[in-house]
């Protein structure tokens, strides 16, 4: 795997941690 | 606003200027003018894509927004981390490798003149008329706030921007971008450390939250498939992504960043600036909605945020109602603002009974609150025939200049000029090559030298500046302000889109296929438009998927060949 392959892996992975903190925020204040 | 401020303001304007022209350098050659001769280093590039993309529009209306709706915008932006690492693999390499100076140079080369003309002529014509909305947007707010004309607002914003803009080029416009961006980030986070210090005393930021999340303000998620629903997880993911995919893929006032990048690496590093802090960054813009919401629970807000239209319905012959109006206003933020204390109050003590008796209380008086403003709004358009009129573009200009201390006043009324500025630089800059790369130096003088393309350039990025401040004065007519810039880019950024997809993604694509379908593309958007309640995000993928699927079959009926770009 080249060094912007596991760059690619990581935009995705914090993209996914963005998305989840949000839900968790989201959950967390409005349930 | 007191001396200080304005002195800021004044400031930060000459300031500006003089930074741009002293940053620019090879400025006498054309690479060195449109492409920064491809020596900017990544963060540089990062910084000034995102600075671009955060217009005033985005301080200005998405702060409000938040305020009144809550943070469900931010969905729209869910897809961009994607939309980055596919432009990353595809268009990066494409472009740079192509030695190109315009997107749509590339275009030729891959399929024949008139696709590039169109494309380019497009791009022309919606990012001129865009450039007027990033102007008019922050003007006529700011014009109001400031006590000042909207048209010489409209001539601060523009004025200092083609200087350094003209002066120099790319360059000028990615070293202001990213100053500009520290200022936007820094005014940003100071607006926020202000309203959660401005709370009660007994409010603490989670008791704020939590208010704001009973009030429905803190749904970041909205999974519903009806498909004129604007704002939900799909059209972010979905319809969103083929938005990202055209304005940073093919859109010249994007592409020709990266372009600037030193290199492939550099220029893919550049754009996952944007993919790791947009979100965050969108949020903070959402937040600072949201907490104002809950600031103005505890102090009382203006009914109408617009002092203008304020004072002259109490000058009209409806002056009895409005006052009558006002006072039942008045009564019902009380009520509100008593209940929210009590929901505070009972989520402390986590008395579910108390919550549900406080919550529904606090619920019908922000139902009521609502009501009175949206009268209150409605006799406004009445006697001032602004039909068109938005109070909530007006919630955080009002808050900076009420509600901050004197110097942040100013420092933030700085950055709101700063994200304008950006944006309408790096606009500039992209019309001026495009009209010179892919009209003048293609269809009037190719064999021109870089002196006369040069003053050519530096005129065509003049008459821009002066069109886009003419269509900002008529773009005021035309309603919400970060809606009308997405509806423009809607109507023909999927479409773009898709005849770039045909060139890269499918090699038997002729130029017969690439043309039809993106005629065929912006005649289904244009139908789609007036003929459903679609929400605009979901045009950008009708748009692209109809030129794909009918440059495809155009293709093959007319004789496919092999790419030869």
């Amino acid at each position: 795997m080249t060094t912007m392959q596991r760059t690619y892996v990581r935009v995705v992975i914090v993209w996914i941690g963005t998305l989840a903190a949000l839900y968790v925020f989201q959950w967390f204040y409005t349930s | 606003m007191s001396a200080i401020d304005w002195g800021i303001i004044g400031v930060y304007l000459v300031w500006i200027v003089w930074d741009g022209i002293r940053l620019s350098r090879d400025t006498g050659k054309l690479e060195g003018y449109f492409l920064a001769s491809k020596s900017l280093p990544w963060w540089a590039v990062g910084l000034s894509v995102m600075a671009t993309q955060l217009s005033a529009i985005t301080m200005v209306s998405s702060t409000g927004q938040g305020y009144a709706d809550g943070v469900g915008l931010l969905q729209q932006y869910y897809a961009l981390p994607i939309a980055m690492i596919i432009i990353a693999v595809t268009f990066v390499p494409f472009f740079r490798n192509a030695n190109v100076y315009t997107a749509y140079e590339y275009l030729e080369r891959r399929f024949d003149a008139k696709t590039r003309f169109a494309t380019a002529l497009l791009f022309l014509f919606s990012r001129g008329m865009a450039t007027g909305v990033v102007i008019s947007a922050p003007a006529v707010v700011l014009s109001v706030m400031l006590g000042a004309d909207v048209t010489i607002v409209c001539l601060l914003l523009a004025v200092p921007t083609a200087v350094y803009t003209m002066y120099g080029g790319v360059q000028a416009v990615a070293w202001t971008d990213v100053k500009q961006m520290y200022l936007i980030v820094f005014g940003l986070g100071a607006a926020c450390v202000t309203l959660i210090a401005g709370l009660p005393g007994e409010v603490s930021v989670n008791d704020a939250l939590n208010i704001a999340g009973n009030a429905g303000r803190l749904q970041a998620f909205n999974f519903s498939t009806d498909p004129s629903v604007r704002f939900t997880f799909w059209t972010g993911t979905l319809g969103a992504l083929f938005l990202f995919l055209s304005y940073f893929g093919t859109d010249q006032s994007q592409v020709q960043r990266f372009l600037t990048a030193k290199s492939v690496d550099e220029a893919r590093t550049s754009l996952f600036m944007s993919a790791y802090w947009k979100i965050p960054l969108q949020a903070l813009v959402m937040i600072i909605g949201v907490l104002m919401f809950v600031f103005y629970l505890f102090t009382p807000p203006p009914m109408l945020f617009n002092t203008v239209h304020d004072e002259r319905v109490r000058q009209s012959a409806r002056a009895g109602e409005y006052a009558s109006l006002e006072q039942t206003f008045s009564g019902v933020v009380g009520e509100r603002g008593a209940a929210a204390r009590g929901l505070a109050d009972a989520e402390r003590v986590g008395d579910a009974a108390a919550i549900a008796a406080t919550k529904a209380a606090f619920l019908d008086a922000e139902q009521r609150v609502k009501d009175v403003r949206a009268q209150a709004v409605a006799l406004v358009k009445d006697v001032t025939g602004d039909n068109s009129y938005n109070d909530v573009n007006y919630v955080f200009p009002t808050y900076i200049v009420t509600q901050m201390p004197v110097g942040l006043i100013g420092l933030l009324m700085a950055a709101i000029f700063a994200a304008a500025m950006s944006t309408i630089a790096g606009e500039l800059s992209a019309l001026s090559t495009s009209t010179v790369m892919d009209f003048y130096r293609r269809w009037v003088r190719p064999e021109a030298d870089d002196a006369h393309l040069l003053v050519v350039s530096r005129a065509a990025m003049l008459f821009w500046a002066l069109f886009a401040s003419v269509v900002a004065i008529w773009a005021v007519e035309l309603g919400s302000l970060i809606e009308v810039v997405n509806r423009f880019g809607s109507f023909f950024y999927g479409s773009i889109l898709g005849v770039f997809l045909l060139a890269i993604g499918w090699s038997r694509c002729n130029a017969t296929g690439a043309f039809v379908g993106l005629i065929a593309g912006m005649f289904v958007v244009a139908l789609v438009t007036i003929n459903t309640s679609i929400a605009f995000l979901w045009h950008n993928l009708i748009g692209a998927v109809v030129v794909f699927v009918v440059g495809m079959i155009v293709s093959e009926v007319t004789g496919a060949r092999k790419a030869n770009g």
